[in-house]
This record gives C-alpha cells, structure tokens and sequence, in this order.
C-alpha cells in the first residue's frame, strides 16, 4: 500500500476514540469492512494514534502468518487416516 | 453436528470429496489441533479423530461448501468436548474473569502506548509463537481462526457457535493481550541489550 499522505505532517496526536477507531481499523484489515479505503486514507492521514496502530496491527498479522503457521505435519498421518477410513468402509 | 443429511453420496462420491475437499487442508488442521493442545501426539489425533468423524457425517456436508470451515467446526468441538477434559491445562474459568478484565480502555491505551511496529518485525519466531500459546485457549482460537487460516467473521462466527458481534469484540481483545505479551517480550529485548552493553 503506497500511501504518501502518511508523511504529511499534519496529524493529530490524540485520537478522539482509541477504542472505537482501533477496532474500525481492525476491521479494515480483517477485510471486513466495505468502502474501506476512504476511511482509511482519512484515519492514517489526521490521527498518529490510528496511523500507528494500524501499522502495528499490519506488522503483528505479518509476523503471525510468517512465523506461526509452519508446523510441520508428521508424515504418518495421512496414511494412517486413510487406513482408519479403510477399516470403517 | 447437528445437520441435516441432505443426501446420500455413493461411496465413490464419498472418496471424491474426502480425497479433494477434506484432506488437503491437513496442515491447517494439524496447525490448529497442535496450538490448541500443545502436544504432537495429542494433535495427531484430534486431527485424526476430526478426520474419522467427517468421514462418518459426510452426507451431511454439502459438496462445493465450505469443506475447510466444516472440519475446523468438527476439529474445535472435539477439543471441547474430548480433549479440553482430559489434559492438564486449566478449565474454561479463567476465561470469563478474563474477559471480562480486558475489557477496559485502561487495558486498550495501555497496550497500544510502547509498543512499536519495527520492535514487532524484528522479533524472532518463537517469541511470536510463545506469545499466541501464553492466550487463554478461546482467545488463541480466534487469532489462529483469523490471522493465520484467513477465515472471515463469519466463517468464524459458525465455527464458533457465536454471533458475529462476539468474533468481533473477542478479537479485539485477543489482539490486545497478544500485544500485551509482545510489549513483555519487547521490553525484554530492550533490558538485555542495556546489560550487554554494561558488561
Ligand atoms: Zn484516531
């Protein structure tokens, strides 16, 4: 996401509902939210309480998805599922 | 499960959507079943068991649906309704007053406040991992529902057995308390380098 309005500078330093604000943004990356980009744009450009959250929020799905999901399934499992199913047929 | 069986597959049909539709989501669901319970054999077979149990209730799946959502549907109840009992992690109490606790702004402007997105990035692996395995287990299954198998809130809300305003709050709170856990970790990092630096 190339976003150049975040460096404008012209952000508020308070936000006027974290908790509301946070969850929306939330949402947002979730892919749960329709016509998101306008409110996006708008959130990350005026509030640095939300412009730094929502980076937080983007870095820690980031990390999760990269780290968290290589488990390393053993090898004898899916055979020994299909036998089990072999048996009950 | 408490669908309806629409229909009855021919037992070629029943390999077809076994074959094509369950068993390539083993990873997810092996994923899954090892965050919850921690323990590889207690894994393999609660995905074992979740495999088994589709199997037997397969002419209440509908063919082309949602066939990853249905088996972590089956997945999550086995773990309730088996596993949770029996292994050592404690019972479902801690998980209102929990809850409940977290559910304060105080908690939310806390967490939010040192916590920065480069600290985040340059974590190792494990510390993200032990972090998502330190959640209460209701809390880690929506994060692991969402962040990591991509399902939407209303994917989860069925998987789940809960509204979808509920995936919503109970995510936001699982957020908060993994990035409390993250800032421990954070800070951590932050003590250690000052020491080395000491020495
Ligand atoms: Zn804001």
């Amino acid at each position: 996401m190339a976003m150049n309005e975040e460096t404008s500078g012209a952000r508020k330093l308070k936000c006027d509902d974290t908790s509301k604000c946070f969850e929306l943004l939330e949402s947002i990356l979730d892919g749960e939210m329709d016509n998101s980009k306008e409110v996006l744009k708008e959130k990350l450009a005026k509030c640095q309480p939300c412009f730094e959250h929502f980076h937080l929020e983007q870095a820690i799905r980031d990390v999760l998805k990269t780290k968290c999901t290589k488990q390393e399934v053993p090898n004898e499992l899916a055979d020994c599922i299909r036998q089990k199913i072999q048996e009950i047929k | 499960m408490s669908e309806v069986q629409r229909r009855k597959y021919s037992q070629e049909e029943k390999n077809t959507i076994f074959d094509g539709e369950f068993m390539p989501h083993i990873d997810s669901m092996y994923n899954f079943a090892y965050r919850l319970t921690f323990d590889e054999d207690d894994a393999k077979d609660l995905v074992q068991d979740t495999y088994l149990k589709a199997y037997r209730f397969i002419n209440s799946f509908e063919q082309g649906t949602n066939a990853k959502a249905w088996l972590f549907r089956i997945l999550k109840n086995s773990f309730i309704n088996e596993y949770r009992k029996k292994s050592k992690q404690p019972a479902k109490v801690d998980y209102q007053e929990v809850e409940t606790y977290y559910n304060s702004d105080d908690v939310q402007y806390q967490s939010t406040t040192d916590l920065r997105a480069d600290s985040v990035k340059d974590m190792l692996g494990d510390e993200i991992s032990n972090a998502l395995n330190s959640l209460a287990v209701d809390f880690r299954t929506v994060i692991i529902l969402c962040d990591l198998e991509g399902f939407t809130y209303e994917e989860m809300a069925k998987i789940l057995d809960i509204p979808i305003g509920t995936v919503r709050s109970r995510l936001h709170r699982a957020r908060n308390l993994l990035k409390e856990k993250l800032r421990g970790y954070a800070q951590n990092m932050g003590y250690n380098t000052e020491e080395e630096e000491e020495i």
